[in-house]
Order: C-alpha cells, then structure tokens, then sequence
C-alpha cells in the first residue's frame, strides 16, 4: 500500500465508517505514516475551539419570552373552515357597503373637482397676458457666480501652468489671486451643494489644497514650489477639470431667455 | 398551558391545535442545545442567542410541515444550523475586516513549544484560542459548519449532509478542506523541542 495521504489520515482520523482497516493496517508497519497521523492527531487535539458559555435554567424562559408574543396562532381546520365561511359571508356584505360608499364619495369628489377646474380656466384666460415666466432667482445667482468663480480659476491654473517661477512680477499677482478665489471657493462648494451639483462640490473640494498652497505658501513661491504645484495641476488633471465643468453650466441668461420664450408661445 | 412532562410530539399536536403557548415547552427543552451548537458556528453569544431566537421561530411557522415520524430535536437542531450558516454568511459578506487568505501568518507568530509549562502557557493559551477563532473565521461558511458538526459536535457524514442540505462527499470534503487550511494556519504555532 501507498503512504496516505491528509485526506486518508483525516478520513482515518473520524473513522470513516468501516473503510479504514487496510489504513489502520498501513498505520502499524509504515512510521513515517505513524509519525503524519500523530501530528495530525495532535493538531486536531488542540483544535477544540472555545467552549460554548453555559446558559443558565432560566434561558429557555427568556427565549420564550422574547418570542412568544411574535407567533400566531394555529388553527384547526374546522376552526379555519369556520372562520373562512365567517369571512366569506361578512366579506361580501362589507364589500357591498364599502362599494356603495365609494360610489357616493366618487360622485362627491367629481363634482367638486368639475367646479375646481372651471374656475382655474376662466382664471387663467383673465391672467394670460399679464402673466410672467417663473424665475428662480435665488439659483440664477449661484449659477452666475459659480460660472464665474470657474472661469477665474481656469484662468489662474493657465497662468500657474505657464508662469516663470524665476519672475517675482509673475508669481506675485499668482498669489494675490489665489488668496481671493480660496475664500470664494468655500462658499462656491457649499453653493454646488445646495444646488444639487455633487460633482461639482466635489471638484471644488479637490481645488481647495492647491489654491491653498499657492495662497499660503510659507516663505513665499520659489522656483521649487511652483514646479511641484504644476507638476500636481497636470497629475490630478485640474485644468482640464474645470474647463469640463464650465462646459456643463448652464447660461442662465440663456434659460432665462428660453423661459421667457417659453411663457409667451 | 405549557407541559413541560409531555413528550415532543403531544406538543406539537397540541401547538397546530390552536394551543400557541404549549410551543413554550419545547422553547425551554431546546433551546440551550441549539445555542451550543450556534455558538460554535457562529463563534460569538450575541449571534448566537438570534440564532436560536430565528430558529425557534422559523421553526413555529413551518411546525404543520414537520414530520411525526422525525424527532423534533433533530429537525429543530437542522433549521438551527441553518439559521447560523445564514448569519456567517451574511456576516463575511459585510465584514470589511474578513481577510481570510489575505491574512499572513507570520503576524501570528507566537510559537509555543509543546513542553512549554507554567505561567507563560497560561497567558498564551488566551492568544493561541484568538488565533484558533481567526482560523475558524477564515475558512467558507460552508466548510465552518461542516467542521464544527464533525469535530466538536461529532455528527457523522450523513448528518452534516443532510443537514447542509450537500452530498455526502462534498460533506467529506468540506470537512477535509476544513482540515487542511486549518492546520495550515495554525502550523506556525508548534514548534517542536
């Protein structure tokens, strides 16, 4: 016979059902065999896992308790022919009452969405001419500033991506200009929020470092600094960034002209 | 009114009769044996006291499909089983921190020497019983249970089948497969003197 191998000694080892005399036989003669189910042995001696918390006499209790107020009711059969014929009877008696019912509020309501709905029309003949298109003001600001903080910034990350950082004339207006959109960044993130624009939240989040660091930059911007920070503009694709989402705002003189246009056709 | 004397099956009778609060009887016989064996599965007490909750109660809704000539035990014992094998594996599937092969042994190197006595043995042996419940944790949900049924719980073949509902060999190989990584993961803790 061959040495055995894991699986045999494993099978061996539980003792499957009556199939293991030939490796008992093999175990006897064969050390290095011995030697693979001691180990074995040993392993699964040590493997007995943790002992299970013993639960006291009142645990079945509680578990009952928890449970019992969950669970339904059986019922017989005679119970739940009984109960079914009960509903079938009570059922249709209810359904004749609750259609009837239904009919007379229908009629109700018709009649007062009718009346509704011819006061609406002739108020809306009365109105047609003086009536104005529905305007948003309060977002057709935060478009504009958004659309405009964007086009500042595309234009400092233009700068930043030519600039001389030998030319202190250069890097200087840089700064200045950074130190002003960082704080209007702040406010142009938690506008994007408000008006639903995620993507754009998130791309002025992504920003903020960079302007931050041309803004603060200790010491001042030197030829190092700049060429890390655009080397970091071209690594995280900022410019391109920002260009994409100026293309996706919306013009809102544009719209603004369209709804007017809209309102009169 | 709970019978605690009644055998199982008047029980049962008298639950799809109508009488809800005889099911208590069978609450209170059975529920410390399935919170062993949900224990040892699930390897923690919180798990393991839903575990028997579920079970006990998927057990009530599908009593009028249980079987007079089984025990009720046994039957219980299965959903039970089940119910655990559902809990790891909804477990693996959202714990982030399961990391099963990922896991590199060599930070579990604490090697006890097999004489190794006194109070050191004392402070490892809580560290050794971590890593065996790590190890435990590593393997399938599947294999898990057929290993804790087959070594701690000592259900032969045919039961570990039947109750994962598998063939009898892939039960044997569940177990073996258990076996194996097992033993593989552990192997770096002895170190012979």
């Amino acid at each position: 016979m061959n040495h055995l191998n894991e699986e045999q000694l494993i099978d061996h080892f539980y003792g499957k059902d009556g199939t293991d005399a030939p490796a008992s036989r093999h175990l006897e003669r064969c050390e290095a065999c011995a030697q693979a189910y001691a180990a074995l042995q040993s392993d699964l001696a040590e493997l007995s896992g943790v002992e299970p918390p013993v639960r006291d006499a009142a645990y079945g209790a509680r578990v009952w308790k928890s449970i019992g107020p969950l669970l339904p009711v059986y019922q017989t059969q005679q119970q739940s022919r009984m109960r079914g014929w009960m509903r079938g009877w009570l059922g249709r008696g209810l359904s004749y009452a609750a259609a009837g019912a239904l009919l007379v509020v229908g009629a109700f309501f018709a009649g007062r969405m009718w009346e509704h709905r011819q006061a609406q029309i002739s108020a809306e003949i009365h109105s047609q001419q003086s009536q104005k298109p529905a305007l948003h003001p309060r977002e057709d600001v935060v478009v504009v500033v958004l659309s405009d903080h964007l086009a500042r910034t595309e234009g400092l990350l233009v700068e930043l991506k030519h600039a001389d950082a030998g030319s202190a004339e250069m890097v200087s207006p840089l700064r200045d200009e950074a130190r002003s959109l960082l704080a209007a960044n702040r406010v142009c993130r938690q506008d994007a929020a408000q008006i639903g624009d995620p993507a754009l939240a998130t791309a002025l989040d992504h920003l903020e470092p960079l302007l931050a660091e041309l803004a603060h930059q200790p010491g001042g911007l030197n030829s190092a600094t700049i060429a890390r920070l655009q080397k970091e503009m071209n690594k995280d694709g900022l410019l391109f960034e920002v260009r994409v989402l100026r293309s996706r705002m919306p013009d809102p003189q544009a719209d603004s002209a369209k709804r007017s246009s809209g309102g009169t056709t | 009114m709970i019978r605690m004397n009644q055998n199982d099956h008047a029980v049962i009778r008298a639950v799809l009769s109508g009488d809800k609060e005889a099911y208590g009887a069978l609450v209170m016989r059975h529920s410390s044996s399935l919170f062993r064996v949900a224990f040892r599965i699930t390897g923690n007490e919180a798990d393991a006291e839903e575990v028997v909750q579920d079970a006990l109660l998927r057990g009530y809704r599908k009593l009028e499909s249980f079987e007079s000539k089984a025990s009720f035990g046994t039957w219980i014992y299965r959903i039970a089983v089940h119910c655990a094998l559902d809990r790891i594996r909804q477990r693996n599937g959202n714990d982030t921190s399961r990391v099963a092969d990922e896991r590199d042994p060599e930070q579990d190197q604490v090697q006890v020497a097999d004489e190794a006595a006194g109070p050191d043995r004392l402070l490892l042996s809580g560290e050794i019983g971590v890593m065996q419940q790590n190890a435990l944790h590593s393997l399938t949900a599947t294999e898990r249970t057929a290993f804790v049924l087959r070594h701690m719980e000592e259900r032969t073949t045919e039961e570990i089948a039947a109750v994962l509902g598998i063939a009898p060999n892939a039960a044997r190989q569940a177990v073996f497969r258990a076996v194996q990584k097992l033993r593989r993961r552990l192997a770096h803790l002895r170190v012979k003197v």
